[in-house]
Order: C-alpha cells, then structure tokens, then sequence
C-alpha cells in the first residue's frame, strides 16, 4: 500500500514538474468520460420517457385532432376536384341554357337496361315540368326527345336510335332531309339528288315538334350518291358526345304541348319538310 | 361432388311431382328454391347494374343481360312455374326502367324463366356445361320473344338486321358468363343426377 501510494505520488509529482496530465490523469478522465456519457444518455431517455408519460394525454390529442384535419382536408379535396371536374360541364349546361332560358336541366341517371333502345333516362319528370315530344338539347347539339314521361322521371330517345327521326338540313345549302338514327350514328335520308353534298357539312335542325330550326345535328363524315336513285343519303358524325353526357337541357315546346297521346317514335310532326 | 342424402333425393322427387304439369323430366339439379331476399336483392343489383352500365359493356352491339341469367339460374333451381313467375317479375322490372318496351319485356323474360326452367328438366341439362349453350338459347329466345312483343304492341324494332346481330352478340356474352360463373362458382346448382337413377 505504501509502494503504491508513493508510486501515484511520484507519478503526479512529476506530471506536475514536466506540466503535462499525468497517466493516471489521462486514464481516470477517460473512464469518466464514457461513464458520463453514459449516465448523460441514460438520464436523458429517463427525462425523454417522463416527459413522453407526462405529455402523452396531450399528444395524443394533438394526433387525434391533426388526424382528423387529415380527413377534413382529404374531404374537401375531394369536393374541390369533383367542382374542378363539373366546371367545364356547368359551364356548357349554363351556356345551353342561356340559348333557351326557358330549358330544365336535368341529370341523365339511367340508360336502357338491356342496350336494345337508345335511350336515356332524366331524373326530372312530370313534377318538374317535363312532357312527352319535348327536345333534349346540349351546348353541343341536340341530344333527343322524351318518349315517356313519370312524375319523377323521363325516357329520352336519342337521335341515334333506329326509331329516331329529325327534320334535318345542311347548311351550306339549305338541303332537306330527314335524320335517321342507326343505333351508333346517323343518317340523312331523302336527300335531293341536286344536293351537292361534302364531307364537313353541318346538318342542322329544321323547324319541328320538338325542336326549333338551326340546332346542330352533326357533321357529314360519308356521302352516299347511288346512280338511278331518287334520293341521296350522307353518314352524319353527332355533335353531341354520348359516351360523355351527364348534364342536360329539356326544351319547352316550340309549339306548345303535345296532345296527352301515347307517345311517338318518330318526329314526323315537323312544319316543314323535305321537298 | 356432394353427398346426396335420401332426404334431398325425397325432395327433389317431391319438388318434381308438384311441378309436374309443366315437367315431363326430373330435374337435372337438386332443387333447392334460394332464399327470397337473396334472389330480390341480386334482382334488384343486376337491374341496377344494366340501367347504369349496359352502354359501357356493350360489345359489338350486343350487352350481356345479367336478368336473364339470374331469371334462368332461378328457374333451373326452382323449377318451370316458379320461373315463369320470376321471370314475370323481372321482366316487369325492367319495362319499367326502359320506359318504351310497353310489356314486352314482361312476357320475353317470364317465357325464359319459363324455357330456361324446362330445359333443366331434360336430357340435355345433363351435363352442367349443356348449360353454356342453353343460356344462349334462352336468350335468343328472348330477345325474339321481345321482338314479337313489340310487333304485337305496334311498335315494332327498327333496324332488324341491327337487332338480330345484337341479339346473337348479346347469347354469346351470356354463355360466356354462365360458363365463367360454372367454373368459378359450381355452388350455384349441385346436383349429381342420382335421383334419375
């Protein structure tokens, strides 16, 4: 014991005359060093995990209540895009609209369920002021006439089904015909064989039941021009885009309302017609 | 293949004899009648479905027809008269959300319930997959019979030719369900004809 203290002693004393850290110096700090760092981290978890107990009914709170402004905000994102998307579709309702003021919008709910008619369904009816022979219209052209009509609901023909018929006239040269669906597109039929018919030309309404003059029909995408024939006839492209539909305009009558009569698969009530 | 016991051959001899005015055969499948509001509900689902996408899945002209299916699966399980009766109903339905079809609908699927329901009572139900081909004659059935009904109401179809190729599009899609449906879900009829037997 004596050897050994006088050992530490001689070693500090002559740390002390050369003015450097003894050895001894060197490795007590550096024990304490990782020891320290030691009890520094450990009583650092301890405070962390106290203040973690303590602070945790208001952090979960605060969770809860970010969580649920998650949601709201995903909610009203969601509503945000939805308007985004139905912009352009309001604005096109609006404008069709605008061209006939007196016009019911109406939603298209349904289609026919076995594809056989093409056909659409409105969810406004009787109740909302809908009457059979009333034309269906868009921005973009006409859509069809309503067939059948409930309290609550309508049944449109479109002006592709094969029963649908339209006075119709080409523009460029005031050429009558009639408009005849082919399940899909349309035709012009009973064309005069003086018509000098292009591919381009815009078919629009003749004056009808159901419609006034001038609303688009489509454009002429075929001519057909058969030799010894009495009339020509063109494949006309719609205006309207039926695959993309979701908004439209129910016309009043040109004419005023129809007779209360089964309803009509045809529009051959027209003022005027083909020469 | 199930077990069948001598209690479901019992019954589907019972079952049998109180249809038997419009059964000559004994059914090909152990019937065994599904729950009402089962049957309701997937009426009230395939309506749904057609009136809201039957332009969207529409190949070639033709739309498969989820009502004639559900109307042929029931009659094949019930029996003739019940699916006549179903097929009345559903037929109804979907005059309904047509709007223009008048009752044409009506009778065309109470016939199939009642065709579909009769097949199944012969030799050629013997084998499920003769059932690929009889749903596509009850669908042409069908179709034809809609068409002769809106002959009778003066409203005849435009277009036949337009209407025949649908009508041939619309059996094919049909077969091609009811032998996906075979495949995937054989629970939809048991029957191991044991008690022709």
């Amino acid at each position: 014991m004596v050897i050994v203290t006088a050992l530490i002693a001689l070693i500090q004393l002559d740390a002390a005359k050369s003015g450097k850290p003894s050895i001894l110096a060197v490795a007590v700090g550096s024990s304490a060093l990782y020891v320290q760092s030691a009890v520094t981290a450990a009583s650092s978890a301890l405070r962390d995990a106290g203040s973690g107990l303590s602070d945790a009914p208001r952090l979960a709170g605060e969770n809860a209540a970010l969580r649920a402004r998650n949601r709201e905000l995903a909610a009203e994102n969601a509503q945000l895009s939805e308007a985004l998307a139905e912009v352009p579709d309001a604005r096109a309702i609006a404008r069709a609209q605008a061209l006939e003021p007196g016009g019911v919008v109406a939603s298209i709910i349904g289609y026919d369920p076995e594809n056989v008619f093409r056909q659409i369904t409105l969810d406004r009816g009787a109740n909302g002021g809908i009457a059979p022979d009333q034309g269906v219209v868009t921005e973009d052209g006409i859509v069809g006439r309503v067939i059948a009509v409930t309290p609550l609901e309508s049944t449109v023909l479109l002006v592709t089904d094969g029963a649908s018929k339209v006075p119709a006239v080409v523009q460029r040269g005031r050429w009558w015909g009639i408009a005849t669906g082919t399940n899909g597109r349309i035709r012009l039929q009973y064309v005069s064989q003086d018509a000098k018919l292009r591919v381009g030309d815009t078919v629009v309404t003749g004056e009808g039941r159901s419609f006034h003059a001038g609303l688009a029909i489509g454009k002429i995408t075929r001519v057909d021009h058969p030799e010894g024939a009495l009339y020509q006839t063109a494949v006309v492209e719609p205006a309207v885009p039926f695959g993309r539909l979701s908004h439209v305009v129910v016309l009043p009558q040109p004419h005023g309302p129809a007779p209360q009569t089964a309803p009509r698969l045809d529009d051959s009530g027209a003022s005027a017609g083909p020469p | 293949m199930p077990v069948r016991t001598s209690e479901d051959i019992a019954r589907t001899r019972a079952f049998w004899a109180a249809n038997k005015p419009l059964e000559t055969h004994a059914p090909a499948y152990t019937p065994d009648p599904p729950v009402w509001w089962h049957v309701a509900l997937a009426l009230a689902v395939a309506l749904i479905l057609q009136a809201t996408f039957a332009p969207f899945v529409t190949f070639r002209g033709g739309a498969p027809s989820l009502v004639t299916l559900l109307v042929a699966w029931y009659a094949v399980r019930t029996g003739s008269l019940r699916g006549l009766a179903f097929g009345l109903i559903a037929g109804t339905c979907e005059d309904a959300l047509a709007g223009s079809s008048g009752v044409a609908w009506t009778f065309a699927t109470g016939l199939a319930g009642l065709a579909a329901g009769r097949l199944a009572r012969t030799w050629l139900a013997d084998t499920k997959l003769a059932l690929v081909p009889g749903a596509a004659a009850v669908t042409l059935l069908r179709y034809g019979a809609f068409a002769i009904g809106m002959q009778m109401q003066g409203r005849p179809l435009v277009l036949p030719l337009e209407h025949l190729h649908a009508a041939l599009w619309q059996s094919a899609l049909d077969a091609l369900l009811t032998f996906v449906a075979l495949q995937f879900a054989p629970g939809l009829l048991r029957g191991d004809l044991a008690h022709r037997r």
